[in-house]
Parts: structure tokens; C-alpha cells; sequence
């Protein structure tokens, strides 16, 4: 006897809210392309429920100085450019960055102590070096971290780049350089859906609006945590879904600084043989990081490792395709 | 006619002029229509206080239009009636016609405002629902015995008794060997015309209760232990105590068993908080050395200062005194009877003993009479202790049809749910906040504690009110309370429970690197010095108010219910006289609900102590209550975690849970904020 | 539907009595209500009360399972949606395919390969599960020969793919014993299918078109009637986007409308969809996320087996227990033998804000991770779990001695209390106390350094 099977479609209050990265000219800006993300009506790519009118993209992560800690395997895939900010920017774009994520880490009192000045400097250089929008993080000290992207912010202005992190002990002096110069705030909470709610809430009482503001329920790799993240991700989009005005901002996660953090990619010696090869492997461990985190619902990548790049955005062609 | 008030900056179209007499002055002044009416009387130079700066919050503004059109914003500090009869908010209200508007004179108000601080033990009345009967188990009974003689020559226990049987059907006399001792001079000594002291050993649970609660195992019949014998007929006054051993508090109530009637009450801070504020700290203490010893100590010694005291001021004798009803959590139940509560820290958590049997006074070097019982409240385990049984007892939850939630906000919070079917309890560690604990300006609910908070939202200065109008030392439960949602709801602090630093006041201002907020300055209604809350107090008074939050929501998702499930509210505590329902509501302490269905029941611990001791029906109820009740654990469950970082915000991660905080932040917001500086 | 813990109370006897190990009826009802009792426990339950309760709590997924005492493939009897909600249980098989057009030699490597992986990660061991022989050559002695190969050396779960009834019944006899899963009865010979399904009383695979459910269900309620249970569903979905909305469909009707015809585990092949290695391991991490039951990969390489069984063991990592990292000696930014010793619990979060705060500071430092059972300072010093015995412990065995030349220990503010104790327990050190708040900690470190 046949059976009919009716599609168990959910209903949605809410959708994921819009955010463009990156001002053209027209828009007060210097880009030559910008990245709409959000706006999702569904969880991750169900395309019989809901929309999802823009894919998800990956920025690729470079620094303003030659990393120290990264892995060997990344610093050999990169080579000299890393030595220079503007050439590394320019090939992460050949190798198909849709945006740009810049680090600031030689402004850390700690490495090279760079003033605000020369970081905002920096940050134009590469403006003007290529097209595509930028995420600017501070070098990761607190107090620097906002006196750089004040700074960068103002140098800046209307350029719309996305600026972090804010975090629930220091949010207002960023999420203020945002307001003023027409930036976006990237979020941060320590890996807790209310946390995060609540740093959201925090930085639109102080006036910016939500369509400026990015969530970055910060990152687990792959065996360190990713199921946290991933969850946190779901029930995120989840409450977007269900209408909670302050869980609709499009999310961004660090999935290269994390993978890359692990021990399986950052180590090649002296590991169990049952590992693999070393190489193959890093890749392989930012790539399931970052997919695994797409299907959580990401919008934004931020990775390292182009051949990774290239089959996480192989596997968001598939995903978005109809 | 009354019409509504356009909200927001209401356009006035024509400026018609209008006269408004203020009575009792007679001052007159002519206003445009559309005025405010706080703003005509200030023209007038008619003083009206405005605690809340005229934001239609504390409602202290009222005034009797007697006569004329007046336009008004909706306020719940007004009923329909008091509407009706032309009440008004002078800071919600606007001038539409020629008024004639009567002003309380300021006494007048504050007398109104006034909590009933003064009247203390009067106020301690049985529920008159009727559900306990004055039936103590401590009874004086009155026999004209006659005397021996060659016919009838019973011995002098069975003669007492057989008229104790005879006039007032005591069942099974029993006596201890002191008793006997003394017995034969003490009859003849008062011609056989006594006053026997008895107490009836087990409790006894009425039938109609037997069949609303189930099987309860309570036992229901039981001896009777004659514990004196007075001369002549002592039945007027049957003293007995109840007390309440708080991990913070120490309450005692002299009690005169004979009517129920609470002659007087004493408190102090429990002595064993110089070994540590909380129930771990002071189960770590006890195992040290002779530290269990020392901590027994000072429980008794503070109980046995509030005797003393209570016998000073009442004159009467500490043998005269026959009973002492006991409720305090498991801990301080351990502590008190001398039992090693080490067990009841670590996983699985388990109590020596959850019904403790009737102890001598003398055992326990409580110097009341040495044949007098001291009878504990049963607990449910290491938790929730005979505190929270003595309070679902006198709260009368557990004979209700009603969904009841019971919140004991202390240093432990306890939370019971249920009715009379069936009741389920969980404790959180809240912390000593609301009890003045643990914040740097806190105290206890006594005389001179700022109790009663109104910050003004355009200067940011406050108006304090203390316990007794006495010179303000320190802030209790209720006052934090209130200061914590004035803080909010003026923009002082953000959600997070951060203080704004780039405020225009003085108020605000950073010391030893930690921001804080000056409610009374030196001087300022005679305080002898600044008192503060601080950044760090806010959290810790955020935390106490999110475990407790977070401790009721789990409960009730935890039996598959939600909070509009919930009928009523029953909120105990340590704040003082009285809390603010809607202060709580809106630091996220309570659910946001009709403010009737939550009621504040005050001390619960010791006046379910008090119940036990005039009511042997309490007394069995009690364990009844303990056996019935389910404890659900939340430590270690993640569910608990996330409820509690929703709850750590102001009012709650979730505003849809506080639509009517959400409401009032969204008028806030439109009248505009306090200056920033420069 | 799921009971609540008040419905199930309302058929207990409600006499407390215990008997069930419990103290309350209502106690018993909730552990019911979470699956966490079983309902023989009360021994007062009426007649009508069971059978309703058992009504109640039929798994919505039925529980199937593969393979024989040796390695055994569990799967179903999953409870929700999304993790957070609760955990899922039965952790997806992963199982390489050989096919036997292969040599016996290349089959022979395969099973020997992935029979002897063997991965260590977090205390416990990874493996993989299974092998699935593909009868691509049609002929049956090829497939029989491929069988045998595998079979022989081979204690692992075994899926047998074949199309065709009378080959499936003719080589089942070698392996019957091993219940391996037959993959798979279609529309066109389920009828015969499921006669050898039954024979051997094998679990049976069905298998439709592009994600056609309606089918799907069909099937399988033919077969159910027909006698036979244990399914695993293949909806025929290739691409990582079909295979997405057609599991999550699956799974919703089961769970959210009780669906029975679809209530059972999938299985799926990761690596028909796609065109490099790499891609397979992408795709197949999508179906450990969402909703695989068995996922049958067509490469064998540790280099990419590795990071799907550690995701695996991520997603299938029960949420409600307490976030845990392991009890441990952190260097921060390269510590040497004087730099400072900070000692916390290891709640994840916990963990995670001193660490990134102590990074943050800049100050080189050792982190110390006392093993609490996951439970934050406060929580675990209420609980006994972090007291100076449990601190002395972390002190004297997680190596710190050998990396310090000093003996001062840096205390959470929140434990300020145990100060004394801990001198007690570690006689000659200095206990310092730190700040209660981790936000503090950066300016403390910087003081201690001036
Ligand atoms: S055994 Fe049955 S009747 Fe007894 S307490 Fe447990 S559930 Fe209740
Ligand atoms: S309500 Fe009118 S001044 Fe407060």
C-alpha cells in the first residue's frame, strides 16, 4: 500500500539579519567588491524550508608581521609573502579570499609594540592593495587592542570593515570607534549562546545598530571542543529562527587560527603513526573544522591553509546549490 | 472626563489657560492645558516629593484631583477605585481644565509609606484559613487531685494521672526519673492543687489531612511525658520558644503556648560566621581539630543571648520555658544537635539524620527548664533541611489545589514546588547577598538599614528610607534590592550589571579601582559615613538573584511545566519587613506576574518553628512534608548552568520573560536618559 | 510521546515507600521521564499504568544492530534533533568499501587496514568499524571469493552489497553468523530481499531513487509486514545538499511526528558525491553531524579516517555532562622556572577564561589543572572536589615539580579560605592568593612581575 510522505517543513518567525562587509565607492567606501552574508530562513541549507539568499564565505587570515607560532606546514605553503603584509594580502585575494581577515599582532606590546598610528598605516596599505572587504583584529592585549582600533577606525572611516573582538569585559570602547565611523563590531562570547545574547544586547543599548554587529561564538578545533561551538551554533541559529531579535546577527569563526592551534597540525614529529601524514593531515583538520562549523550554521570563515579554503568553498558550492 | 495621555511628547494644540487650586495652601496658579501637573504645582510652589524623579515609577507623587479634566498615563500604583475617586500621579498627569487638586501634606504620606516595621510580634498571626488549631503538644493542665487515704491508696503518679485521664483524656502518663524525684513533695507541698506540665511525645496528623496528603507514615498515636508539676493553677502562660537557625540570622520568638500568642522576638547574627559565611566553610571548619565542638558552641551561645535577653525584657524565668521548637537547614541542624556534618558536603551528600528525635534542653546546654524537649524540624536531605520543611509548612503550600512556587532567599536559596499532591525542592547557592552579606555597605534588617531605594532618572540622586527612620548604617536585603533596580532602571548600571563611567554626577565615582554608586553621603540624613554599593557588590548580588531565578526555572521545566503554569509565588526571606514585589520583578529575582500572585510570607523558617509549637497537627505535618517532598539535585547539571548565565543579566537574557521590564525600559528610554559627562 | 515527569507520577502509586531505590514516587517518575529507570522497578505499578507507560516510550528510531560479538554496529534509538537537546546515542558506524573486481591482495589490505586502525584520543581507543563488499563484478564466486577474504581475517562488522536476492542467498551461509547488513532491497526485489533477510535473520538496507520518501516508506512498510524489522534506510541522495535535506527529513518525521515507516537508522556513501578524498571526508563529516547511521567510505587513509572518528567522538559527546579538559600542567607563553604557578579546575570554562586571560596578560606562566569532575571553583569547592588534599594531589603528581624552582602556589580569590589548609598540605610553600574575578588576573600577574 503506498505511503505519502508529506515534507516536515518548520515554520520560522525569524531570519538571520544582513550584514554587508565593505563599503564601494558609492557607499562612502574604497572597495571594489563587498560580502553580503545572513538572511537565512532555515537551518543550514534545508532549501524546502527557507531561504539562504547568500552563501557563506571565507576570509583568509594573514598577519601585519611574519607569524611566530604558526605552523610549518603554513609557512611553507605561504613562503616569503608573509613577510610582507601587502603581497600576502594580494595573494590570499588570487587565492580566493572573498575577504580579507588582518591581524594586527605586531601591535602586541609583547612583539613589536607598533603604535596605533603605523597598525591604522597598515590597515590602509592593504585597503589600497586590494578589493575585497577586510576584518581587522587587534593584536590581543586588551588595552592595545582598543587604542589600535580606535585608531584604525578612524583612519578608515566608511570603509565598513568588520572590527574585533568585543568582548563581554571590553565591548564599548570598539563597538563606540564602530558606531562613529561606520564600521561593523565583531562579538565575541566564550563558546555560550547567552553570553553571547547578552554581549549583543550590551553593544546595541550603547546604540549601534544590528546590522553592524557579527557573533563570534568563539572557536573549537576539530577534538578540542568543536562540539561546543557546533552546538552553541545550532541553538544560535535555532533561537534566530524562532524570532529572538538579539541571536540574528550572522556568525564568523576562526576556524584556521584553531585548527592550526592543535596539536595535529602543528605538530609532525614524535605523533602516533595512526595520524597520517602530516601535511595531508593539518588540511584535513582545518577543512572538517570548517565544514563541520558551516553545517552549525557559520557565515564567515576565517582560515588559513588555501588548499583547505579550496575545498571548503568546493563544499559550500555544493550546499547552496539548489 | 479623563482622557489618555498621548504618549511620548504629547503635541498640545490649543494653549488654552487653566486655573488649578491647591488645597490644603490655596495657591493658585494659571497654567497651559496640557501642563503636567508636578510642573503647575512647582510653579505654584507647592512641594510634592518626586522620589523617581517624576518617572511615574514610585508613585509617591499622588495627589486627590478633587475637581476638573485631567489627562492621564496608565500606572499601577493606582487602582481603578482610587482612579475613579480622582487619585492621580502629579508627574503622570496633565492639566486639561481649571482644577481644584488636594496635596497630602508630606507627614501624612510617609505615614502611609511607612512598612509595619513597628509592629513586630503582633503581626505573627495564625492563617486564618484555620488550618492549625491551637493545640500545642505543650499543654498545662489544671486537677484538684484528692488526696491519699487508706481506701484509696494509689501511688501519686497514678493518682495524678488518673485525673489527668479522667478531665482531659490524657493517654499513658509517662515521667523521667527528676520528675519522680520530686513529685511526692511537689503535690503535697501544694495541697494536691497543681498544674501538670505534660508534652505529648509524637506528633499527630489529622485524618482529613491523613486523606489529602496520602500515605504520609506518619505515625499517629503516642505518650504523654508529664515534665513538671506547678503549684496551684499556672494554665494562663505556657511558655515555649521557636527558633529560626539561620546560617546568617539567629531568630527567637518567646511564645506563650496557653493562646499561641508571641509575647516578644529577639535576632542576632549566628556566631559562627567569624568560622565562615556559608554552610561549607563552616562544614570545613568543623573538621578541624575541636572545630565541630566550637561551632555548637556558638550556636548555642548566640540562642542563649537572645534568651537571656528576651527573659530580661519580659521578666520572666528560662525554667519557665518548656519547649523549644527548632528549624534551621541540615547543616545548622548538625551543628546545633553536635552531629558530624562532613557527609553532608561531599557527594552523595547524605545527612546523619533528616528527623531528629526530641532532645533534652539540658543535653544541649540550653538553660531552660532541664525537662523540656528541644524538637527539630525534620529535613529531606542535605540541601533542604527542616528550614524549608518549616516553611512549606507555614506557607500552607502543601494543602493547596494551588501551583505554588516557594522561594527561601537566603545564603542557601531553597525553592519548593508543588501543592498537595505533590511538592519537588532544589537549593542553590545564592550566597549571603540579600542578607546583607558579602556587600561591602550590607546589614541585617534591623534599625538605621536603608530598606526602601528611589533613584531619580534625570539627577541620578536617590532618596533612602531605613528601617525605624533612624540615621542610615548600612543597607539591607530589601534596600539592595531596591537599589539594584533603581541602579538599572535609571541607566546607572547596564544589563550586565556595569556601571556607566561617563555619567554627569558625583554619585558615581571610582575608589580603589572599583566603580560604585554613593546612596547616602556622610551627613546626608545623619549617616555617619558614605554608604556605597559597588561594581563588585552588584555582582554578587546578580549572582545571588540569578542562581535563585535559575534555580525555579530548571524546577519547573524539570516536572515538564512552565512558569504560567505557576498559580502563586510565595517568597521567604531575611530583607527586612517587606520587599518590593515589583523591585524584584524587575531585577529578574522573581517572575514577572501579576503582582498578586506573589506574596512575600517573611521569616517562613521561623514561623513554621512557630506552627510546631503551637500545634501538634504543624509538628506531624512536618514530617509528613519532609517525607513527601522530592529533591532534584543541580549541581553538576548543565541545564542549571544555562539558566543561571541567563538569569546573570538585568532583568533576564530573555526580555519576552519580563514584558512588563521591558515596557517600562522602553518609557524610560523615551523620556530621555541622565546627562553624560563632557 | 514523551511523558513528563508529572504525567508518569500521576499513574504511580504515590505511596513513597522507596521500594524502587528512590526516595520518592515522584523522584522514580522523573528518572522515568529521562530514561534513566526502568519501569520494573516499582514494584506497584497497576496493569493499566504499564501499558501506557510503555506506549509512551517506544523509541521513535529503532535501535539496529550489525556484526556479531567481534566489533558490533549499534544505531537508532535516537531521542532528538540537535544534541544540545539531550545527546545522541548510538554513534554512526564508519565502514570502508571494497569492491570485487578488486584483487584479492588490494581487498586483503584494505580489511587488514582498517581492521588493525586503531587511534588513541582522550583515553579512549577509535576504531573503525566495518567492510562493505560491493558485488560490482556481478558474479556470485567473485563476490563469495571477496567475502571470503575479508570474512577470514577480519573481525569487523560486514555489509554485503549486492542487488540481487539469490547471489545475497548464496553467499550469506559463510557469513550468516556475523549478521551482517544486506544492502539492498529497491522496489523492484524486495520481495525476495526480504525472504533472505528474514532466512538469515539479517538487518536489511532499503534503498529508493533521489531522495523519493514516499517510496521509501512504502517499502518499508512492505516489508515490515513481510516480517522483517531490522532497517537501515538509504534514500538514494548522492549529493552533500540532498543527502542534508533528505536525512534531516528522515529524522524530523521520526522524532517530531513519530513516523514510524521512516523510523529507522540511514545509511549513506559519502564518496559517490564526490570528485577527491578530501571531499569524501567533507561530505561524510556532514552525515557524522546529521543523521548517519552507517556511512560507507571508499577510501581508506588515516590521514583522513583520523579526523573523522575524532569528530565523530566530538558530536557524539553527551552536552549535559560538564565541559572537561584534562587535568594537566599549561604552559603559557613559554614559562620557565621561576615564572608563576596558577592552579584552577578543569570545567572547560573555567579552564578556558584563565587560560585566555593569563595569554592575554602576557606573563609567562604554568597553568595547573586540578582534576574537579568538570565542575567550576565555587562548585567544586562546595562539593569537596577541590580542596587542599585535591590541590596537594595536582601539585605532586602532574610533573609541575620538575618544571618550577619555586614553591609558591597561586589560589583562586574564591578559595581565599583554604589558604591555611593548603600550607598544611604542602608544608614550605607559599600559598598566594589570587583574584577572585579571571578579568583580574592580567593586572595581578603584571604586579607580581614589577
Ligand atoms: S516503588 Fe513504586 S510506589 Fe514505591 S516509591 Fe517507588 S515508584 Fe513509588
Ligand atoms: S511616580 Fe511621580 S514622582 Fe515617582
Amino acid at each position: 500500500m503506498p505511503v505519502t510522505v508529506e515534507t516536515p517543513t518548520e515554520k520560522w518567525a525569524g531570519k538571520v539579519r544582513e550584514i554587508t562587509l565593505g563599503a564601494t565607492a558609492a557607499e562612502g567606501g574604497t572597495r571594489t567588491s563587498t560580502v553580503t552574508v545572513g538572511g537565512e530562513g532555515t537551518m543550514p541549507f534545508l532549501h524546502f524550508e527557507g531561504e539562504t539568499p547568500h552563501r557563506p564565505v571565507v576570509a583568509i587570515e594573514i598577519y601585519d608581521i611574519a607569524p611566530q607560532d604558526w605552523s610549518p606546514i603554513l609557512m611553507d605553503y605561504w613562503g616569503d609573502v608573509v613577510n610582507d603584509v601587502v603581497a600576502w594580502a594580494k595573494k590570499a585575494v588570487e587565492l580566493g579570499a572573498d575577504a580579507i581577515a588582518l591581524t594586527l599582532r605586531g601591535a602586541h606590546p609583547e612583539v613589536n609594540d607598533r603604535s596605533p598610528e603605523d597598525s591604522a598605516r597598515v590597515v590602509k596599505d592593504v585597503l589600497a592593495a586590494v578589493g575585497v572587504p577586510l576584518i581587522v583584529y587587534g593584536p590581543g592585549a586588551p588595552d592595545k587592542d582598543n587604542e589600535v582600533l580606535v585608531a584604525v577606525a578612524e583612519a578608515t572611516a566608511g570603509e565598513r570593515l568588520a572590527l574585533g573582538l568585543c568582548e563581554q569585559n571590553n565591548y564599548r570602547t570598539i563597538a563606540a570607534a564602530c558606531m562613529g565611523s561606520g564600521h561593523i563590531a565583531v562579538a565575541r562570547a566564550p563558546i555560550d549562546v547567552n553570553i553571547q545574547k547578552q554581549l549583543n544586547i550590551l553593544i546595541s543599548d550603547m546604540g549601534l545598530p544590528l546590522d553592524r554587529i557579527l557573533m563570534d561564538p568563539t572557536t573549537g578545533a576539530l577534538g578540542y571542543g568543536l562540539e561546543y561551538t557546533y552546538s552553541v551554533m545550532e541553538r544560535l541559529r535555532l533561537a534566530a529562527l524562532q524570532g529572538d531579535a538579539m541571536t540574528q546577527q550572522p556568525m564568523i569563526c576562526t576556524a584556521g587560527h584553531e585548527a592550526w592551534r592543535a596539536k595535529e597540525s602543528k605538530v609532525g614529529e614524535g605523533v602516533p603513526e595512526a595520524w597520517g601524514d602530516w601535511k595531508e593531515r593539518g588540511i584535513a583538520w582545518e577543512t572538517v573544522t570548517a565544514t563541520s562549523l558551516i553545517e552549525a550554521g557559520a557565515d564567515i570563515l576565517v582560515m588559513r591553509h588555501p588548499e583547505a579554503v579550496a575545498i571548503v568553498k568546493k563544499t559550500i558550492d555544493q550546499l547552496v546549490a539548489k | 472626563m479623563d482622557t489618555r495621555l498621548p504618549s511620548g511628547n504629547g503635541q498640545v494644540r490649543e494653549a488654552r489657560r487653566c486655573a488649578v487650586v491647591f488645597k490644603p495652601s490655596g495657591r493658585v496658579i494659571e497654567v497651559p492645558a496640557g501642563t503636567l501637573l508636578l510642573d503647575a504645582a512647582r510653579q505654584a510652589g507647592v512641594s510634592i516629593e518626586t522620589p523617581c524623579g517624576g518617572y511615574g515609577r514610585c508613585g509617591r507623587c499622588r495627589v486627590l484631583v478633587e475637581s476638573g479634566d485631567v489627562a492621564r498615563r496608565d500606572t499601577y500604583h493606582l487602582t481603578a477605585d482610587e482612579v475613579a475617586q480622582g487619585h492621580a500621579l502629579a508627574c503622570q498627569t496633565q492639566v486639561q481644565g481649571s482644577l481644584t487638586v488636594f496635596v497630602e501634606p508630606r507627614e501624612a504620606i510617609s505615614r502611609r509609606y511607612r512598612p509595619q516595621e513597628e509592629a513586630r510580634a503582633a503581626q505573627i498571626a495564625l492563617p486564618l484559613d484555620g488550618s492549625f488549631i491551637c493545640q500545642p503538644s505543650l499543654r498545662k493542665l489544671h486537677v484538684a487531685v484528692e488526696g491519699p487515704s487508706m481506701e484509696d491508696n494509689t501511688n501519686d503518679f497514678d493518682r495524678l494521672g488518673r485525673d489527668l485521664v479522667r478531665e482531659y483524656g490524657v493517654p499513658r502518663l509517662r515521667a523521667d526519673l527528676p520528675v519522680l524525684r520530686t513529685l511526692a513533695a511537689d503535690v503535697r507541698s501544694a495541697n494536691w492543687d497543681v498544674t501538670a506540665v505534660v508534652d505529648d511525645e509524637e506528633p499527630q496528623l489529622p485524618q482529613q489531612w491523613e486523606e489529602e496528603m496520602g500515605e504520609t507514615g506518619v505515625h499517629m498515636e503516642g505518650p504523654t511525658r508529664l515534665l513538671a508539676v506547678e503549684p496551684g493553677d499556672t494554665t494562663g502562660r505556657a511558655l515555649g520558644v521557636a527558633v529560626d537557625i539561620g546560617t546568617t540570622t539567629v531568630v527567637v520568638y518567646l511564645v506563650n503556648t496557653a493562646n499561641a500568642q508571641v509575647l516578644d522576638t529577639a535576632s542576632a547574627y549566628n556566631a559562627q560566621i567569624s568560622c565562615g559565611d556559608d554552610v561549607i566553610s563552616r562544614i570545613i571548619y568543623s573538621q578541624r581539630g575541636d572545630g565541630l565542638n566550637h561551632l555548637r558552641k556558638l550556636v548555642t551561645d548566640t540562642i542563649n543571648g537572645l534568651l537571656d535577653e528576651l527573659a530580661k525584657r519580659n521578666g520572666i524565668e528560662l525554667r519557665d520555658i518548656y519547649e523549644m521548637s527548632v528549624a534551621g537547614n541540615t547543616t545548622m541542624t548538625h551543628l546545633f544537635l553536635g552531629l558530624n556534618p562532613k557527609y553532608v558536603r561531599e557527594a552523595p551528600y547524605i545527612p546523619t539524620v533528616n528527623l531528629p528525635p526530641a532532645v533534652l534542653a539540658a543535653d544541649l546546654g540550653i538553660p531552660i527548664h532541664p525537662q523540656a524537649r528541644v524538637k527539630c524540624a525534620p529535613g529531606v536531605g542535605s540541601y533542604v533541611g527542616g528550614d524549608i520543611t518549616a516553611g512549606v509548612l507555614s506557607s500552607g503550600m502543601f494543602r493547596t489545589d494551588k501551583l505554588t512556587l516557594f522561594i527561601d532567599v537566603g545564603t542557601n536559596g531553597e525553592i519548593v514546588l508543588g501543592n498537595k499532591e505533590w511538592l519537588i525542592t532544589c537549593a542553590c547557592s545564592a550566597g549571603p547577598a540579600f542578607e546583607g552579606g558579602g556587600v561591602k555597605d550590607g546589614m541585617r534588617a534591623i534599625p538605621g538599614a536603608v530598606q526602601e531605594v528611589w533613584i531619580n532618572s534625570e539627577t541620578l540622586e536617590p532618596t533612602c528610607r531605613t528601617i525605624g527612620d533612624l540615621p542610615p548604617q548600612g543597607i539591607c536585603g530589601s534596600g539592595l534590592l531596591g537599589a539594584l533596580a533603581e541602579m538599572f532602571i535609571s541607566g546607572i548600571i547596564d544589563k550586565g550589571g556595569r556601571m556607566r563611567r561617563d555619567l554627569d554626577t558625583p554619585r558615581v565615582r571610582i575608589a580603589n579601582n572599583i566603580a560604585e554608586y554613593v546612596l547616602v553621603k556622610a551627613g546626608e540624613q545623619g549617616a555617619k559615613r558614605d554608604i556605597v554599593l559597588t561594581e563588585a557588590d552588584i555582582n554578587n548580588l546578580l549572582r545571588a538573584k540569578g542562581a535563585i531565578y535559575a534555580g525555579f526555572s530548571v524546577l519547573v521545566r524539570s516536572v515538564g511545566l512552565t512558569m504560567a503554569d505557576v498559580e502563586q509565588v510565595m517568597i521567604a526571606g531575611a530583607f527586612g519587613q517587606h520587599i518590593h514585589i515589583e523591585k524584584a520583578i524587575q531585577i529578574g529575582l522573581l517572575p514577572d506576574m501579576p503582582w498578586d500572585r506573589i506574596k512575600y510570607v517573611g521569616n517562613s523558617s521561623a514561623l513554621g518553628a512557630y506552627f510546631a509549637l503551637v500545634c501538634r497537627e504543624a509538628r506531624a505535618a512536618l514530617q509528613a512534608v519532609a517525607r513527601k517532598m522530592t529533591y532534584l539535585e543541580l549541581s553538576a547539571d548543565n541545564s542549571f548552568m544555562d539558566e543561571y548565565t541567563r538569569a546573570l543579566f538585568l532583568p533576564h537574557t530573555d526580555i519576552n520573560e519580563f514584558p512588563s521590564v521591558g515596557r517600562l525600559l522602553e518609557q524610560t528610554r523615551q523620556k530621555g536618559t541622565a546627562a553624560v559627562k563632557a | 510521546m514523551a511523558l513528563t515527569g508529572l504525567q508518569i507520577y500521576k499513574l504511580l502509586p504515590k505511596t513513597n515507600c522507596k521500594e524502587c531505590g528512590v526516595p520518592t514516587c515522584l523522584a522514580f517518575a522523573m528518572k522515568l521521564a529521562t530514561k534513566s529507570a526502568e519501569l520494573s522497578a516499582c514494584p506497584y505499578v497497576t496493569e493499566e499504568a504499564k501499558n501506557e507507560l510503555e506506549a509512551a516510550s517506544a523509541p521513535p528510531v529503532r535501535l539496529v544492530s550489525i556484526g556479531a560479538d567481534g566489533r558490533k554496529i549499534e544505531v537508532g534509538n535516537e531521542t532528538v534533533l540537535y544534541r544540545h537537546d539531550k545527546t545522541f546515542y548510538h554513534q554512526p558506524g564508519l565502514v570502508v568499501r571494497v569492491k570485487d573486481t578488486q584483487s584479492a591482495d588490494e581487498i586483503k589490505a584494505v580489511a587488514d587496514a582498517v581492521c588493525g586502525y586503531c587511534v588513541e584520543r582522550v583515553g579512549l581507543s577509535l576504531n573503525v568499524d566495518g567492510v562493505a563488499i560491493e558485488n560490482a563484478s556481478g558474479d556470485t564466486s567473485a563476490f563469495a571469493k571477496a567475502i571470503e577474504v575479508v570474512g577470514s581475517n577480519a573481525n569487523v562488522a560486514l555489509v554485503l552489497m549486492s542487488s540481487v536476492p539469490a547471489t545475497l542467498d548464496t553467499v550469506m551461509p559463510m557469513v550468516a553468523d556475523r549478521r551482517p547488513l544486506l544492502y539492498a532491497a529497491d522496489a523492484g526485489n524486495w520481495q525476495a530481499m526480504a525472504e533472505v533477510a528474514r532466512k538469515y535473520k539479517s538487518p536489511l538496507a532499503v534503498k529508493v531513487d533521489c531522495g523519493d520518501l514516499s517510496a521509501l516508506a512504502t517499502l518499508t512498510e512492505d516489508i515490515t509486514k513481510a516480517g522483517v524489522t531490522d532497517l537501515m534506510l538509504d534514500p538514494g541522495t548522492r549529493s552533500m545538499v540532498d543527502s542534508l535535506q533528505a536525512m534531516t527529513k528522515i529524522r524530523r518525521l521520526a522524532l517530531r511526528k513519530n513516523f514510524r515507516p521512516l523510523g529507522f537508522p540511514m545509511i549513506s556513501f559519502p564518496g559517490e558525491g564526490a570528485s577527491s578524498p578530501l571531499e569524501e571526508v567533507a561530505a561524510a563529516s556532514q552525515h557524522i553531524a546529521k543523521y548517519g547511521g552507517v556511512i560507507v567510505l571508499d577510501h581508506f587513509d588515516p590521514t583522513l579516517i583520523y579526523p573523522l572518528l575524532t569528530l565523530r567522538q566530538n558530536i557524539y559527546t553527551d552536552p549535559q555532562k560538564p565541559i572537561q579538559v584534562k587535568p594537566d600542567v599549561y604552559p603559557i607563553h613559554e614559562p620557565d622556572a621561576n615564572s608563576p604557578l596558577l592552579i584552577t579546575t578543569n570545567f572547560s570554562l573555567t579552564y578556558f577564561t584563565v587560560a585566555g586571560e593569563v595569554e592575554a596578560s602576557g606573563v609567562p606562566a604554568w597553568l595547573l589543572i586540578a582534576d574537579s569532575e568538570g565542575l567550576s571553583v565555587l562548585t567544586a569547592w562546595a562539593a569537596g572536589k577541590f580542596d587542599a588534599e585535591k590541590i596537594k594531589k595536582a601539585v605532586q603528581t602532574s610533573g609541575i615539580l620538575d618544571k618550577i624552582a619555586h614553591k609558591r602556589l597561586i589560589i583562586p580569590g574564591y578559595v581565599a579560605g583554604m589558604s591555611g589548609e593548603i600550607e598544611e598540605e604542602l608544608p614550605g610553600w607559599e600559598i598566594r592568593v589570587g583574584p577572585r574575578e579571571a578579568v583580574d588576573l592580567s593586572s595581578y600577574l603584571k604586579s607580581l612581575r614589577s
